[in-house]
Order: structure tokens, then C-alpha cells, then sequence
């Protein structure tokens, strides 16, 4: 029941369950389950807090710092599963019209732009986790080394590079 | 010539269906490295610096945990309650559930922190209920995807959120209270002309002959409902929680009305909620970061100033220029989502801001109301596509009804820039 001139998809705030996943090489689960296990942390530290503050008076505020960390985390992981579903926010009014090859030819430029950027932060990274490394960095709320949070930056931007690489590749599959 | 560059890199690429978070983080990344080519590796150590720094902010914390409230509240029930109660209160008559279909929007706007979720919550209730009374289907799709527009003045609201992260002077306490008015007055805008239409071409005939719920039952029914908006709103106010723990709060809050007491949300359902609220988390995160660089760019090129030299130097006066810019979003708003024009206008408009000394409360509610039009604006909105699509109808047709509804709202754009007091009246009262 395609219509002209319908969006074929909905946006980006609807799960959307009548869209079933490309196959990929790497599950996707691995992102999923990682998502809803620091979803989950996420939420049950931040009310663990409300309610010892509301019972003892006291505040663990430095669990803000490992709440920060955590959701660095998530837009990592999360964001990389989004990626493989080409869900990111874009605008979809000229690249999703025109001829099939147009479509696929913008669809092909996009995930190579996400491999470009991506790669860039991962090797620009590496180069910050090494510098908090050398310095001995500590971070400000728990003081445990800094390096420990920031190494997750180049690994996580590596993966989503990958789905990015992989989103190139699928697109210049179809026919 | 590198200001140049930033820009049209940026706009050609977006144009093209580059992920905005990418064409914002590459044009970034392109011109601090041409701004310092003697610079250590060009100065693009900056990139990954801000780019976590964007993220690592505590206060878009809430970001995530309101994303989970809406996908857990979708679940809950608490829509068919609230709609129950709302026929009850207003009784069978021509008109009548359009009232209901906005009402329970605004109300769950009280929830949730975003127009999309709230639209498929009220159309998947309300849009069948209304066929069955005799509304034409592409009128019911307008109907919620305009009142779901409400829900991002109404606080708890994402917008909002990212706008108090980008503009240090507006607090979200602040911001959530003056977006209160203004959301209740757009919804009643709202209401006057879909109700008219309704008399106006004997819509919904056959609503008089369905049964009215009783009062006493539908209001028990609904109390768990009707307690969620006071709970996040007043423990705020009451200074029991900071808006990120409100969130959390009404995360378990909905979680237990929803797998205890009204038995919607299995236990199974919690992958499938946390799965999808952490990606959309995850989309709305990786946009604000990567705008982090593209801010960091525009601010170390110094292109702002002279714009906005420009701009207030132009003779137009201080509302021949706030008319511009809102001409100028509306147009912006017709391809881009809410959070991006945030990220991309919020730091160029700033300086206009403060030189006319304009309340940075205040322009958010502005900001955000022109972002409310714009989610059920043709072609792009975002409210629209969710409800047409439940409606089984194509955008197109919703056209000749969203165009009153439109109008009305931006009569409410126009009250709150005439009279700011709408808007920063309730938290110069409360003490924000």
C-alpha cells in the first residue's frame, strides 16, 4: 500500500516492527543487549540515588560521574546499531526520491561520510586516551584514572566505522 | 573563504542524505583543520575533545531516561483510561472527541517528553474510536498529530532539555514552567477550530448514539493516569527531584502501572522498551555531540560576529528581526527535525539574542513552538507521519484540515512574542 509521495518509513522517534533487520555479519544483537543492559544501569543507578538521598541524607553524587560515562557509552553502542539500521536523522526529501541508482548512489555517500568521520574520531582518540595515559590523568569525581573512560572512545567509534563500512557495502549490493 | 566552505560543505552534504550528525561533524572537522594548517596535526585533536565533551554533560542525562518514560507510558494503558475519563467528563456529542483526542494529548504531554511518542500513543486510541464514530480518518490523523505537538511545551519536554544545555542562562526547571501557559493555550487554539470543523461538516454523526462511560468507574480506572503528571510536575516543583530523577522516578512509576496494575507491559516487553529508547537515545546523543564540533568550529573561525553584525545593522529593527528568523526557521523547519535546528541555530543566534537583550527563556518557548508547528507541518512532520500512518491515510490528506489548526497555534507564536509575560509570568512566580 505504497502510495507516491508517502515517507515509506516512519520517523525516527517509532520502532517500527513491520521493518525486520538486514542481515549482517556481526549480530546486531551485540549492540542490542549492550543497550538495554546500560539502559538499565542507567536507570536503576539514577533511582538508586533518589531513593538513598530521600532515606539517609546523604548523596553518592559522585555516581554522576560513572551516570556520564555510562551514557557516553550508549550513544556509542546504541548509536552504532543505529547506524547499521540507517536510522540516523537525515534528511530525506531528495535522497530517498529520484531513480533507483540516484537512491542508492546518495545512500552509498552517506555511510562512507559516517566511515570517514568515525575513522577520523577513532585515530584522533587514541591519540587523547594515550595523552590521559602518559599524564596520569585522574578523572575529577572518583579519581580513577581517566584513561580507563576515555579508551572506550576509539574502540566504540571503530565499531561504528564498521557498521558504517558494512551499511557501504550492503547498499552497493542491492540491485 | 573558510566560513564559506563550512557552510556549503555542510548544506550540500545534509541536502545529499548525510546523516546531520556526520555533516555537522565533518564540515567541523574540515575547518579546523584548514583554519590551522601549521597547527600540531592540524589542531584536529579538538575534534575527538569536543566531541566527548559534548556528550559528557550530567544534565542530558534526562535525554535517555524521558525517551524511556514516553516508550514505557506508549505501554502502560494510561491512554485508553484517560480517553475513558475524557468522554465521561464531556459526555456524546458532534465535536466531542476531537475535545477528548487533544485533551488526552496535553495530558499525556504532562508524561511524555516528545510529540512523535505522544502521537502514537493518542492515534492508537484515539484514531479507531473516532473512524468508528463516523470522523473521516484524514481528519482524526490531523487532529492527533497537531494536539501531539503540544507535548513539547508541556513539560517534561527533550526540546526544551537540549536547549538549556546549549544556552547557559535558561535553567530547565525554568524553561519546563515557562512552557506551561503557552502549552495549554496552544492546545485550547487547537481545540476551537477542530471542533468547529467538526460541527461545520457533520463529522461524527454517530458519536450521540454510543454509550457515555460511567463517571465514577472511568475516574477510578484513570487515577493511576491522572497521578503521573503530578508526581513528575510537583515533585520538581516540591524540590524533591532534579528533572533527571523525576524521570527516573516516573520510569518505575509507569513501569509498576503498567505490569501491575493494568497488566499491559509483560515481562518480555522490557528488552524491546529498553532496546528502542536507548537507540533513539542514542540518535537525539550522537546529533548534539557531533554539533559540539561544529559549534567548536564556528566559534574558533569567529563567523558569528560578523553575521550577526550584519543582521542587527540591517535596519529591520528589533522585530523586523524577530520576524525574519522566524521566517527563516519556519522554512529551515520544513526539512529539518526540532533538535537540529536547536543545534545548529541556538549558537548562530545567540549574540542576536543578547544584543537585543531578549529573555533566553523566553526565546526557547519561542524556538519551541515554532519547532511544534513544524512537527505537523507538511511535508516534513514528524507528528503527522506517525498518525497518518495509523489512520492508513497519505499525508497529502490531512492538508485540508491541519491548515486551521496551523493557524490557530501560530496566533499563540504571535500572543507569547506580543506579551512575554504569557510565558515567563508562572516561573518568575514560582522562583526559577
Amino acid at each position: 500500500m505504497s502510495h507516491p509521495h508517502e515517507p515509506a518509513h516512519l520517523p525516527v522517534e517509532i520502532h517500527d516492527p513491520a521493518a525486520p533487520d538486514e542481515a549482517t555479519v556481526v549480530p546486531l544483537k551485540i549492540e542490542d543487549w549492550l543497550t538495554v543492559i546500560t539502559m538499565g544501569l542507567l536507570a536503576l543507578i539514577t533511582f538508586a540515588n533518589v531513593i538513598v538521598r530521600y532515606f539517609t541524607d546523604q548523596s553518592f553524587a559522585w555516581t554522576e560521574e560513572f551516570s556520564v560515562f555510562l551514557m557516553i557509552v550508549l550513544s556509542l553502542v546504541a548509536g552504532s546499531a543505529s547506524v547499521a539500521r540507517n536510522r540516523q536523522i537525515r534528511i530525506e526529501y531528495f535522497a530517498d526520491s529520484g531513480s533507483p541508482e540516484r537512491q542508492r548512489a546518495l545512500a552509498r555517500f552517506g555511510a562512507l561520510m559516517v566511515f570517514v568521520l568515525f575513522t577520523l574520531i577513532a585515530a584522533l582518540s587514541c591519540r587523547v586516551v594515550w595523552d590521559d595515559f602518559r599524564f596520569e590523568e585522574t578523572s575529577p569525581g572518583i579519581g580513577i584514572p581517566q584513561w580507563w573512560y576515555t579508551v572506550w572512545l576509539p574502540v566504540l567509534s571503530t565499531a561504528i566505522a564498521g557498521r558504517a563500512l558494512g551499511l557501504f557495502i550492503r547498499r552497493g549490493r542491492e540491485q | 573563504m573558510i566560513p564559506t566552505l563550512l557552510f556549503v560543505a555542510f548544506i550540500a552534504m545534509m541536502l545529499a542524505g548525510v546523516p546531520i550528525g556526520a555533516s555537522l561533524g565533518l564540515a567541523g572537522a574540515a575547518c579546523i583543520a584548514l583554519a590551522n594548517a601549521d597547527a600540531q596535526w592540524f589542531g584536529l585533536l579538538a575534534v575527538p575533545q569536543n566531541f566527548y565533551a559534548g556528550l559528557g554533560k550530567y544534565p542530558l542525562l534526562a535525554i535517555p531516561m524521558f525517551v524511556l518514560v514516553g516508550s514505557i507510558f506508549d505501554r502502560s494503558g494510561v491512554a485508553l483510561r484517560l480517553v475513558n475519563f475524557a468522554v465521561a467528563i464531556v459526555g456524546r456529542g458532534p465535536g466531542m472527541l476531537p475535545l477528548v483526542a487533544i485533551m488526552v494529548a496535553m495530558f499525556l504531554g504532562g508524561i511524555s517528553g516528545s510529540g512523535p511518542a505522544n502521537a502514537a500513543a493518542v492515534g492508537a486510541v484515539m484514531i479507531t474510536a473516532m473512524s468508528r464514530a463516523g470522523y473521516p480518518p484524514a481528519f482524526s490523523a490531523s487532529v492527533v498529530g497537531a494536539a501531539a505537538a503540544t507535548d513539547i511545551l508541556i513539560p517534561p519536554s527533550v526540546a526544551f532539555i537540549v536547549y538549556s544545555v546549549l544556552v547557559p542562562g535558561a535553567s530547565v526547571p525554568a524553561l519546563f514552567a515557562a512552557g506551561m501557559v503557552p502549552g495549554v493555550l496552544a492546545g485550547l487554539a487547537l481545540i476551537v477550530p477542530a471542533v468547529w470543523m467538526a460541527r461545520k461538516h457533520k463529522m461524527g454523526a454517530l458519536e450521540a448514539s454510543l454509550p457515555r462511560p460511567p463517571f465514577w468507574q472511568s475516574l477510578r480506572e484513570a487515577t493511576w493516569g491522572l497521578a503521573a503528571p503530578i508526581l513528575i510536575l510537583g515533585g520538581m516543583r516540591a524540590g524533591w527531584f532534579t528533572p533527571t530523577e523525576a524521570a527516573v522516578v516516573a520510569v518505575f512509576y509507569g513501569l509498576f502501572v503498567g505490569m501491575v496494575i493494568h497488566r499491559t507491559i509483560k515481562v518480555k516487553d522490557l528488552f524491546v522498551i529498553l532496546q528502542e529508547s536507548g537507540e533513539l537515545s542514542a540518535i537525539i546523543l550522537l546529533v548534539v555531540s557531533l554539533a559540539g564540533i561544529f559549534a567548536f568550529s564556528l566559534s574558533t573561525l569567529g563567523v558569528i560576529d560578523p553575521i550577526t553584525h550584519a543582521i542587527v545593522n540591517s535596519g529591520l529593527g528589533e522585530y523586523g528581526v524577530l520576524a525574519l528568523l522566524i521566517l527563516m526557521l519556519i522554512t529551515v523547519g520544513m526539512f529539518l527535525d526540532g533538535v537540529s535546528i536547536f543545534l545548529i541555530f541556538v549558537p548562530l543566534l545567540w549574540p542576536i539574542v543578547q544584543f537585543y537583550n531578549w529573555d533566553p527563556v523566553w526565546f526557547g518557548v519561542i524556538l519551541t513552538l515554532k519547532v511544534a508547528l513544524g512537527q505537523f507541518t507538511p511535508p516534513l512532520a514528524v507528528n503527522l507521519m506517525v498518525s497518518s500512518r495509523i489512520a492508513g491515510v497519505r499525508m497529502e490528506d490531512t492538508v485540508p484540515w491541519v491548515g486551521w489548526m496551523l493557524f490557530g497555534m501560530f496566533l499563540v507564536m504571535v500572543a507569547v512574542i506580543a506579551w512575554p509575560e504569557l510565558a515567563l509570568w508562572l516561573p518568575r512566580y514560582l522562583g526559577y
